[in-house]
């Protein structure tokens, strides 16, 4: 259980933003993920990748935020991409019935 | 100079966690509160045999009613609630029963009938409203209570053979 969310990012080139999330998304740290996720859209950036592998635990306040950074992609038009899902996770997105709304790859990158 | 004390906001005020099937708590409802409930959570599905999923959909279930109570009842304010969980053994089977009292002025008065049975928009997915979905979607049974004095909200998870 982590009480704090830390994050790595990572430019691989000038159109695609990578961000690691590393700990529990909750009421307390959903704040600091949204943050940490809005400034990576821009008109230049074409694809936005969230890497998941190192979360164990989210709630609701985390996925509105990853559903707001979906608005957000969907404004500058480019893609908004969840990756490395655990299987705790990727329930918690099928109870919300979000599974089918966002771009979900099985593998972490 | 005198150091604050770690924890300022949690009590137990009844020692009854040697207690196998009871654990009780009164906190405040800081949002860092949600790891201390999710410990209790972890201890008490552990005790009833849960799966780790099963174990995982009741902490989020708990998690969301204390966010609710912390965001909606006291709006984000400190506030007092009391926390009670309990496994009970009935002829007809056996219950993970977690009790929410708070005493805000304030009181959710939707249908959670309504919540459970509301849609998602996946054209346009709003990030608001997911909490009680979630809640309603996972526990076996959910209610909420108006008192005098603030709400009272009760989830049951029914346990299942051999758990």
């Amino acid at each position: 259980m982590d009480v704090k969310l830390t994050f790595e990012h990572e430019n691989r080139d000038t159109q695609t933003a990578l961000l690691r999330v590393h700990g529990d998304v909750t009421i307390h740290t959903s704040p600091r993920l949204r943050e940490e996720l809005k400034p990576l859209f821009s008109a230049s950036i074409k694809e936005v990748r969230v890497v998941l592998n190192d979360v164990d635990f989210m709630d609701s306040s985390g996925i509105a935020t990853l559903v707001e950074g979906l608005q957000w992609s969907r404004l500058t038009g480019g893609r908004f991409i969840l990756s490395g899902l655990s299987e705790n996770v990727r329930d918690v997105f099928e109870l919300a019935k979000l599974d089918t709304v966002f771009d979900i790859e099985d593998s972490a990158a | 100079m005198t150091a604050k004390p770690c924890v300022q906001d949690v009590s137990f005020p009844e020692c009854e966690s040697s207690h196998v099937g009871r654990l009780r708590l009164q906190l405040n409802c800081n949002s860092d509160c949600v790891y201390v409930l999710r410990s209790i959570v972890a201890v008490m599905s552990a005790r009833a045999g849960m799966s780790e999923l099963r174990s995982n959909r009741v902490a989020v279930a708990v998690d969301e009613l204390f966010a609710n109570i912390a965001n909606h009842a006291y709006g984000g304010k400190p506030g007092r609630v009391e926390f009670e969980t309990r496994i009970i053994n009935h002829s007809d089977g056996s219950v993970l029963l977690f009790d929410f009292r708070d005493y805000a002025s304030v009181s959710w008065n939707g249908c959670l009938k309504e919540v459970a049975a509301r849609r998602i928009d996946h054209a346009n997915p709003c990030p608001g409203g997911l909490g009680l979905k979630l809640i309603c979607s996972v526990s076996d049974h959910c209610e909420h209570d108006i008192l005098d004095d603030g709400n009272r909200w009760r989830l049951i998870f029914k346990l299942a053979e051999g758990e």
